[in-house]
């Protein structure tokens, strides 16, 4: 398989795992954003939802990476500055998962 | 070939607003706006780690009208790119290409975005 096509195929595969989880986010998001501290923590540290959020949000930032690649692919015509933009977009949708999962795993 | 340094793609400049493109760019800046939602949302539950005191002013913002707006906001970024993702799910399956098609779809996918924001905030809300 083309590594265009792979990419395009992900692309789509993540953004059909995503619809779900953005409706479950958006949904309690509104019943919590409002509430006092301990809610808060509650909501975040209890199952199911952790392990949701957290999955909702890996999937986010690598569906992310893959399109907005696609937004420097359209608009940065010099190679080298749409390079680094892709390798600085990389590492952030690595690392804002991650220090969420160390976070969210250390907050009790 | 002499190189030109006009824009790659596409050319905002010279469109003329349709339906289609209004959808495409939004669906981009709408995407954009998302995970960079998504990013504060983050850095919100690591600042539960700074304790209830400081959580105040986080929940003072949430509570204040500005706090409802962006809220809001949120369901809308939410609702839009949700059903104009659905719509580039069903091209990528063959279906709706028809320009008639393309353009109700789209009409339904920015129409429907304003209806499901209000769903997803009262549903949220426990208003049901």
């Amino acid at each position: 398989m083309h590594v265009s096509t792979k990419k395009w195929l992900i692309t789509k595969i993540s953004s059909f795992l995503l619809i779900p989880f953005m409706i479950w986010f958006i949904l309690n998001f509104i019943s919590i954003y409002e509430n006092d501290y301990q809610t808060v923590v509650f909501f975040f540290t209890k199952q199911p939802t952790k392990i949701l959020f957290l999955i909702f949000v890996v999937i986010a930032f690598f569906f992310s990476a893959l399109t907005i690649s696609e937004i420097f692919e359209d608009y940065i015509k010099d190679q080298k500055i749409k390079n680094v933009a892709n390798k600085l977009l990389n590492i952030f949708a690595i690392i804002m998962p991650l220090i969420t999962i160390i976070g969210i795993y250390n907050l009790s | 070939m002499e190189e030109k340094n006009n824009p790659l793609s596409p050319h905002l400049q010279i469109y003329k607003w349709q339906i289609s493109s209004l959808l495409s760019i939004t669906h981009r800046i709408v995407g954009v706006i998302n995970i960079l939602a998504i990013t504060i949302i983050c850095f919100w539950t690591l600042s539960l780690f700074l304790g209830a005191e400081s959580y105040e002013l986080i929940n003072n913002f949430f509570k204040s009208l500005l706090g409802k707006f962006v809220a809001i906001g949120l369901c809308w970024t939410f609702s839009f790119h949700i059903l104009n993702e659905l719509r580039h799910l069903f091209w990528d399956m063959g279906y709706g290409f028809d320009l008639k098609i393309s353009k109700i779809t789209g009409v339904l996918a920015l129409v429907g975005s304003f209806i499901f924001t209000i769903l997803f905030y009262l549903v949220g809300k426990n208003f049901f």
